[in-house]
């Protein structure tokens, strides 16, 4: 496994260790930075869809997610303490417990050597975002697990080189994420006077 | 050219949104437009063709005519209301944007012949519905828009990896196609676990659009909060546009044989079940309607698992269900602006009061129900029928026990509303018949789909239905 993927499952982990929302939009921008890095390295800027790739994983999802989010809280005066998942030892096992499915998931499937850490890592993030949505009462946590969610799918198909990469997709896909994210800053914002009062149960 | 790029003509009546007495025009203008070619795609001389992005193939040109015309019925409500009430948000600039763009999306989910194409247009039906299910004077909407924002995204984000999973083609690298129609002739691998998730993945990840259990909780909520036209405009356009993509991953060969096909019986028959239980305890007209659509969407999951001979049952089932939740979803909407209340037994002599609204309620609610001459009770008939052959018995008692309980539970808490005392006295101005005709448009539909279908209506039926397995 990569150093770079290694330093992705641990920004995983850690923002739901550290009960800060702070920690946890830099949680977002790492893994976006990290994907963008990933992306970078194994296939370079050759194409129009590589391009577009590169300024979805680089520029929306490690900058401009994080800090929308972060302008909106900030102009709540929203508190520094923010848990995305329940603080206490259960939660913290089925974060760990999802990292070992996600790995053991990897191991067990049919694939090429070289996408097993990939898959590993995705199946991982994509664990963790569940548990953030299925745990999360409050809409900030809700918002950081759509993004994680996300994050998580975007890391699954960077795990193989994609043969059909038509520009026109990956536009339409970051149009898709930055809808997504005016989407739930307007929530953010409006849903609850502070934006971190509990939202209605999520999946 | 391909003929299905007319139906993004919709898009230049966005030129005509501005003031406020245009906008719900120029929604009802875009989608007649949209309707008529529809229309002449469905049953003109259209060569249905396929190229690498677009189709119009049977399963596109039946489904367009479903979500086009009951699209219309919706946009004419929601006119009416905006002409009658200026106070509502109907005839909003933000409405008739995000209403013309999730109707140009809808159709491109229903047309697209590519699997990314289908997924993105999905996802901005639901970016876009999601703003319309807020209304400012229910602080409550909000919440329920969020909700469902949240579970359109994860629902959509599972099938995305249901179709990667699909395209993953193991170990040797290979890639499968993205075109659904090259997907439909592909034999089917033996023994690939990636196609085997995915199939799972998509089943979960599309049945949570549908409202299917386990992941059904937004629904109820977001068909309750949500202003009429947009709770008609979710049962009865979105869901059909993701039962189109449901359909299409059903069409590739081997999707039922996995987990895929037991997932559907079981997820339908969880989700009937817990429909049942939930209009047992519900004293709200809209909730009922909305937990009886969960029901619907469990009979509609059992059939696509059984497939073969339920699958002309299934389309009759799901193209009547379209109108009867159009009906009974825009009927609830006038019962709410005379009553200003949902609560079924705060009204009462429906029929006497409102009589057109009651005549509507009392026919959608037999349809509901799956009464003869409906197409709903024939297609109901088929799916059970093809269930007992298929030998799931457990299955066929379940089904039959949970149609039985929404049945006595539907028919106590509706019926009263129809026939028995007005229970607040008022005088109601007399009834136009006019607002009331793309209702009755939607009814003379779905009497026909059980008495008598045209040679070329029929004919579209059985194409689909042969597409997912039908002899």
């Amino acid at each position: 496994m990569s150093t770079a993927l290694v330093v992705f499952v641990l920004v995983l982990l850690l923002p739901l260790f550290l009960a800060s929302w702070r920690v946890s939009l830099v949680g977002l921008a790492s893994q976006g930075a990290i994907m963008a890095w990933l992306a970078y390295d194994r296939d370079g800027v050759t194409t129009v869809a590589d391009g577009v790739r590169l300024v979805d994983l680089g520029l929306v999802r490690s900058l401009i997610v994080p800090v929308a989010l972060y302008q909106v809280m900030r102009a709540r005066g929203t508190s520094a303490r923010n848990d995305v998942i329940a603080p206490n030892l259960v939660s913290w096992t089925l974060a760990l417990t999802a990292v070992l499915v996600g790995f053991r998931f990897a191991a067990h499937m049919p694939l090429p050597d070289s996408e097993r850490p990939f898959v590993a890592a995705a199946a991982s993030a994509l664990l963790l975002a569940m548990l953030v949505l299925a745990s999360s009462e409050r809409v900030f946590s809700q918002v950081v697990g759509v993004f994680r969610f996300e994050n998580a799918l975007a890391l699954f198909e960077l795990s193989r080189p994609e043969p059909e990469a038509e520009p026109g997709f990956r536009i339409g896909l970051l149009v898709v994420l930055a809808a997504t994210l005016g989407l739930a800053r307007w929530y953010l914002r409006t849903l609850t006077p502070t934006g971190d009062a509990p939202a209605p149960e999520a999946p | 050219m391909n003929p299905a790029l007319w139906l993004l003509t919709p898009l230049l009546f966005l030129v005509l949104v501005g003031p406020r007495r245009r906008n719900a025009l120029a929604l009802v203008a875009a989608a007649t437009v949209e309707v008529i070619v529809a229309t002449v795609i469905a049953i003109g001389d259209v060569d249905p063709g396929a190229d690498a992005l677009l189709t119009t193939d049977a399963t596109a040109r039946l489904f367009l005519l479903v979500i086009d015309w009951a699209f219309v019925g919706v946009v004419v409500y929601a006119w009416n209301r905006a002409r009658v009430d200026t106070t509502r948000p109907e005839a909003s600039a933000r409405r008739a944007y995000l209403g013309i763009a999730f109707l140009v999306a809808m159709n491109v989910v229903v047309i697209a012949n590519h699997v990314l194409l289908a997924w993105l247009a999905l996802e901005v039906t639901s970016l876009t519905a999601a703003p319309q299910i807020t209304q400012a004077s229910l602080p409550g909407s909000r919440g329920a828009a969020w909700r469902y924002l949240v579970f359109s995204i994860v629902g959509l984000g599972l099938a995305s990896l249901g179709f990667w999973c699909l395209g993953h083609g193991g170990a040797d690298g290979a890639h499968a196609s993205m075109r659904f129609d090259v997907l439909a002739q592909t034999p089917a691998p033996t023994d690939d676990p990636w196609r085997d998730l995915g199939f799972a993945l998509l089943v979960l990840g599309l049945g949570t659009k549908l409202g299917l259990a386990p992941m059904y909780s937004w629904l109820p909520e977001t068909y309750d909060e949500a202003p009429a036209a947009v709770t008609a405009m979710l049962a009865a356009v979105q869901f059909n546009g993701t039962l189109v993509l449901l359909v299409r991953v059903l069409q590739i060969p081997g999707a039922r044989d996995g987990v895929a096909g037991d997932a559907l019986l079981v997820l339908g028959l969880a989700s009937m079940a817990v429909s049942a239980g939930s209009i047992l305890a519900t004293r709200n007209i809209k909730r009922l309607v909305a937990y009886a659509s969960i029901n619907h969407a469990g009979v509609i999951a059992i059939g696509l698992g059984l497939g073969g001979e339920a699958a002309y049952g299934v389309l009759l089932y799901a193209v009547s269900n379209a109108f009867i939740k159009a009906i009974l979803f825009l009927s609830i909407g006038h019962i709410e602006q005379h009553y200003q209340t949902k609560q079924m037994r705060d009204v009462g002599g429906l029929i006497k009061d409102l009589p057109y609204t009651g005549l509507f309620l009392m026919v959608g609610t037999f349809a509901l129900l799956g009464f003869p001459p409906f197409g709903s009770f024939l297609g109901e008939l088929l799916i059970l029928s093809a269930l007992a052959a298929s030998g799931q018995m457990l299955v066929f008692a379940g089904f039959c026990a949970v149609i039985a309980t929404t049945f006595i539970a539907t028919g106590r808490s509706v019926f009263p509303m129809i026939w028995g005392e007005s229970r607040i006295k008022a005088t109601w101005s007399r009834q136009r018949l006019l607002p009331h005709l793309p209702k009755l448009v939607l009814l003379i539909a779905l009497v026909m789909m059980g008495l008598y279908l045209p040679a070329s209506f029929n004919t579209l039926f059985r194409e689909v239905a042969a597409s997912m397995g039908s002899r």
